[in-house]
């Protein structure tokens, strides 16, 4: 009998299926342990729920979260009238809404702890397998699959092949999390992971914290990836305690069945941007060095951590935005928020021409196409999509929020040096 | 939604082919048109920002197999990029390979998608005749005499596009 994957494990947990029928590329029902939607996709959901199931109730409202973040306040009443969808049903479902300015739904899980290692959920977000780095088996659904599950509870899913990743070696500052994530995005890309779940072992994952381990698992999604997996370890063992939650131990078998095992060696990784036109397009900051930079975002569910704002004022500190940069700040969530408030590091950025704005998703959702600029506007975010035509029409680089604050500063993409300490 | 074809074993059609690889969501449908959910206006925006492929929106493809590369509908949720091929009346779609969350969306609104590696050098031109057979997993061009191989359906993805999609599935006592 071969053991199973992390993957394999989770779907073991939650199907009715046997064990004979766990393994890659079979299509098998799950049992969901939270159901999400969010203002994007979520009017749908609930339009579909009451075409096909007028009258009926959900299958547990209690295992229902409703997390308006695509927009806050919208550009389009449109919008607006999509969030006021989703509080009507979940009022009349009593479904719990996390509003606007809370945050990105799939943050709010991990930051709220409402969802728990092992769990499978399921939202209108690409970017929920995000939740691989504490060992949440977070897919992203569309809008059918949505209002099915809101009625049953249930889910349908291929078991994906899982890939071993083994990061080998260590990097450090400036080079960050966001670097490390870019670099394998390219190594797994080229590779072919289409459809895999991964698993990150090594080293390195074991001094990650919560927030880099989100930073690396939310680029999978740009690989075609399923998901990508941090094992729940004692860092994640401990983040849950803030919630007074002592987590089940879960990780992979040691004869489990991986389709491949790559190892790729991070040893003293440098800097890396995401190029047009596609996030697997990624280079050495040395071959675009000079690139006039004029609109800048920190943020995104890749990058909008307490974590990544500490690292841009760290830059930041003392040092004036380039008159020709706008640089815009949206943090994760409100959690966050309050943390950047505390500890000063909001202060830092404001006062070096940083313009915040409420916290949820920033430039790669629903509402905010062309919101950086237009034709002529070249832009650095740190988050997941530069896709040509996503975020607007001209030029968009993915970096860290250092290389991205640098740029702020400089107006052009530049490598961090030593006086910006 | 729901396809009548899909009681039978054999679909048959001919090709239009897409042949490019990595076409994501938004190159099928661009997310600046995300608040459109109505089929018929999805439709003339289908391919809208696929350099070669933007007149496909106006074309008439009805009834047709369309033949993709590896990797097709990667990118984002949204269900507008199946919705459209829906509209079209595209009966299927044979590709090397599907971004998973494309795969998912598709197979619930009873988009039949077919996995067949290979496919992009399977001998065929635009308006071939295809016969696809389900049952033993095969892909033949009537016009060459040519078969080849594709992947099996899983059958709860038959048993969805028999049910009309996952929805009408969802109204069965079972679920």
């Amino acid at each position: 009998m071969v053991g199973f994957t992390l993957v394999e494990k989770i779907i073991r947990k939650h199907t009715e299926s046997s064990d004979e029928e766990i393994y890659p590329g079979n299509i098998v029902w799950v049992n969901l342990d939270l159901v999400t939607a969010r203002d994007y996709a979520g009017p749908q959901v609930i339009d579909l729920f009451e075409k096909y199931y007028l009258g009926s109730e959900t299958f547990d409202n209690k295992k229902i979260i409703f997390t308006p973040d695509c927009y806050p306040y919208g550009n389009d009443p449109k919008h607006a009238i999509d969030q006021e969808k989703l509080r009507v049903f979940a009022k009349k479902h009593d479904i719990q809404l996390t509003d606007l300015g809370s945050g990105i739904g799939s943050h709010l899980l991990f930051k709220r702890g409402l969802s728990l290692p092992g769990d499978i959920v399921i939202g209108a977000d690409s970017h929920y397998n995000l939740l691989g780095a504490l060992g949440i088996l977070g897919q992203g659904a569309g809008d059918l699959m949505l209002a099915f599950a809101v009625k049953t509870g249930k889910y349908w899913i291929k078991i994906p092949e899982t890939v071993k990743v083994e990061l080998k070696g260590d990097y450090k500052w400036p080079t960050t999390v966001k670097d490390l994530a870019l670099y394998v995005l390219k190594q797994l890309h080229e590779y072919g992971i289409t459809g895999c779940s991964v698993e990150f072992h090594g080293e390195i994952i074991s001094r990650l914290s919560i927030e880099e381990r989100v930073t690396l698992c939310s680029l999978i999604t740009e690989a075609s990836g399923s998901i990508g997996f941090v094992a729940p370890d004692q860092i994640t063992a401990e983040y849950y305690k803030q919630f007074n939650i002592e987590i089940d131990s879960i990780s992979a078998d040691d004869d489990a069945n991986y389709s491949s095992k790559i190892m790729i060696d991070i040893q003293d990784l440098g800097l890396y941007l995401a190029c047009p036109p596609h996030p697997h397009n990624v280079k050495p900051i040395e071959d675009v060095i000079g690139t006039e930079i004029n609109s800048i975002v920190i943020g995104s569910c890749t990058n909008g951590t307490t974590l990544d704002f500490q690292q841009a004022a760290r830059i930041l500190k003392n040092q004036k935005v380039h008159p020709n940069v706008r640089l815009g700040l949206v943090p994760a969530t409100r959690e966050d928020f309050v943390s950047l408030n505390a500890d000063g590091t909001m202060t830092t950025i404001l006062e070096a021409g940083g313009n915040f704005f409420g916290a949820g998703c920033s430039t790669c959702a629903k509402g905010q196409y062309g919101l950086t600029g237009g034709k002529t506007t070249v832009s650095i975010t740190t988050g997941n999509r530069n896709t040509q035509g996503k975020i607007g029409p001209g030029d968009v680089y993915l970096a860290s929020p250092v290389v991205a604050a640098v740029a702020a500063i400089e107006g052009k993409i530049a490598i961090p040096i030593k006086e910006y300490e | 939604m729901g396809d009548e074809q899909l009681s039978e074993e054999k679909i048959n059609g001919q090709v239009k082919l897409v042949k490019v690889d990595d076409i994501d969501t938004d190159q099928i449908f661009h997310q600046s048109l995300l608040t459109i959910h109505d089929p018929e206006e999805i439709k003339p925006h289908i391919f809208g920002n696929l350099p070669g492929y933007q007149s496909f929106g106006k074309e008439n493809n009805e009834n047709k197999i369309m033949v993709v590369g590896k990797n097709f509908g990667k990118g984002s949720t949204r269900q507008q990029a199946v919705t459209g091929f829906l509209a079209h009346k595209i009966k299927a779609i044979i590709g090397e390979s599907f971004g998973p969350i494309y795969y998912s969306n598709a197979v619930n609104a009873g988009l039949l998608l077919i996995e067949a590696p290979g496919i992009l050098e399977f001998k065929m031109d635009d308006n071939d005749n295809l016969e696809i057979d389900l049952v033993n997993a095969q892909i033949s061009n009537e016009n060459t005499g040519i078969s080849m191989k594709c992947n099996l359906i899983p059958k709860p993805v038959l048993d969805i596009m028999r049910a009309g999609g996952l929805l009408e599935l969802g109204k069965e006592s079972n679920f």
